[in-house]
């Protein structure tokens, strides 16, 4: 613990944070980004049964996942201020229809558990 | 006086690293794999596909050995082409769950849309992408006739992304080092923030291609246009660690020359040795991850790179800037290691 406070104040001396960012010349940057981990489980409103196929994207940027057999989803995506997340059943009618929905996320951590239900098209 | 004062307290820096030795750097060699020839291949490090890829869970066990993480501890995938891997993103999720952060450098030749999507759905937060020039250069290097559009594709997909820390790097070479300007023209206008420049080691392929190696005239131009690129802040623009450079530390880079490997920079290598930089002299590994503990190995061996006093040897040997070089790159001692194969400074 004392050796980390030596680094810090003869770094702050020399130069400035610069010093502990590096890369190696075949290396990249570090990466000291924040992101979030976006999981959850999409069901049909009828059954309560999870669908699968469903396209989970972020508004506002490229990122999207399918749902798998479970209905299940994990991406990690950028932390913006607001994430507005789209549920798309984007597979026509292989396991029924169902209707387009947006849900803005709420959290405070850097993960979030969503469960979202959609309802089948008449 | 001040740079003296600044220089001194960097000294005592560099010494209290070596103390701590905290590892927050790690390349994982996860292939030899390649869809690329280069001129330059073999010059920065052992490619041979002879060997087979090392499996997830092999190197996940080395991971796991980690009793402390340092905070951005990061991975670095690196090959061969680590893209040619196609369990990357299940590797990539296995660290995020470790609370680990990583990022790969690529070629950009299998960086599309899909795979952009799926790195960054599994976590990945820093890439580097190579570009060696505008488009006859850079095929010239990469001896493939595509290769050019393919990275500029790749290039202008990583750079929509907010969350990637993403560079591009540029081995200067003879047929490359006058278009630079022209390059960083390119680079600004496809959104790139930060561009690391870098010369080849004379080693491999690279001794027999007078082309890849820039004479001193050239590499004292080159520092010229890092440091005067670098008061423009057009780009973020530096020349990479390998080397002290005398008079133009630090004008071409954000800190004094400091060669990390083996004090912040580990490896995990293809047939689970234990390194630092894979540019590094393969005898100089420690230890193998079939055999040893690599947290063990992390702090209880790297001598010869915590050490550099065994470097004062052959033009090293009396030199009055040892204290601020310590023998250059490590990367720079290959071979019978009698004396360093590049000497920055004196060019
Ligand atoms: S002679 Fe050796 S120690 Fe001196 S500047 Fe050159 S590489 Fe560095
Ligand atoms: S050996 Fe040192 S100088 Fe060479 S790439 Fe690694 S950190 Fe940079």
């Amino acid at each position: 613990m004392k050796q980390k406070w030596i680094r810090r104040i003869i770094g702050g001396l020399s130069f400035t944070s610069a010093l502990f960012i590096f890369q190696a010349c075949y290396g990249t940057p570090q990466d000291f980004g924040q992101d979030l981990l976006i999981e959850g489980q999409v069901k049909s409103k009828s059954t309560g049964l999870p669908i699968n196929g469903i396209k989970v994207s972020v508004v506002d940027n490229e990122q999207y996942e399918i749902t798998n057999e479970e209905g299940k989803f994990s991406f990690y995506s950028e932390m913006l201020e607001d994430i507005v997340l789209s549920f798309q059943d984007v597979d026509s009618i292989s396991n029924g229809l169902y209707m387009t929905k947006d849900t803005m996320l709420n959290y405070t951590d850097s993960k979030v558990y969503v469960d979202i239900v959609l309802e089948e098209m008449k | 006086m001040i740079s003296a004062i600044k220089r001194y307290a960097f000294r005592k820096f560099k010494e209290s690293e070596v103390k701590l030795h905290e590892l927050n750097y790690l390349f994982w060699e996860c292939t030899t794999r390649c869809n690329l020839n280069c001129l330059h291949c073999g010059s920065d490090c052992a490619k041979d596909s002879a060997f087979s890829d090392m499996p997830i869970d092999d190197f996940l066990k080395a991971i796991d050995t980690i009793e402390t993480n340092s905070q951005n501890f990061t991975v670095v995938f690196t090959g061969g082409e680590p893209l040619m891997r196609s369990d990357i993103e299940l590797c990539g999720r296995e660290l995020r769950k470790r609370g680990l952060k990583w990022a790969i450098v690529s070629n950009g030749h299998l960086y599309d849309e899909k795979r952009h999507i799926s790195l960054l759905n599994s976590g990945l937060g820093a890439l580097t992408i190579s570009l060696d020039g505008l488009e006859y250069s850079h095929n010239w290097l990469r001896n493939n006739d595509f290769s050019f559009k393919k990275v500029i594709a790749a290039i202008e997909l990583a750079a929509t992304s907010n969350r990637l820390n993403f560079d591009v790097v540029t081995c200067v070479n003879q047929q490359n080092i006058d278009e630079l300007v022209q390059i960083k023209d390119l680079l600004v206008s496809k959104n790139v923030k930060a561009w690391r420049l870098f010369t080849i080691i004379p080693i491999g392929r690279a001794v027999d291609n007078s082309l890849l190696s820039l004479s001193d005239f050239q590499f004292v131009s080159l520092m010229e246009f890092i440091s005067e690129q670098r008061k423009q802040k057009e780009i973020d623009i530096k020349f990479s660690c390998e080397g002290f450079v005398g008079n133009y530390e630090p004008l071409v880079r954000d800190s004094y020359f400091f060669c990390r490997a083996g004090i912040n920079i580990g490896s995990v290598l293809i047939d689970g040795a234990i390194s630092a930089c894979p540019n590094i002299d393969r005898d100089f590994s420690q230890g193998n991850i079939y055999t040893d503990n690599f947290f063990d190995i992390w702090q209880h061996k790297f001598q010869p790179f915590r050490n550099r006093e065994w470097t004062k040897k052959g033009q090293c040997k009396s030199c009055k800037d040892f204290k601020d070089c310590q023998g250059n790159g490590f990367h720079n001692w290959h071979g019978d290691k009698k004396n360093v194969l590049v000497c920055h400074k004196e060019k």
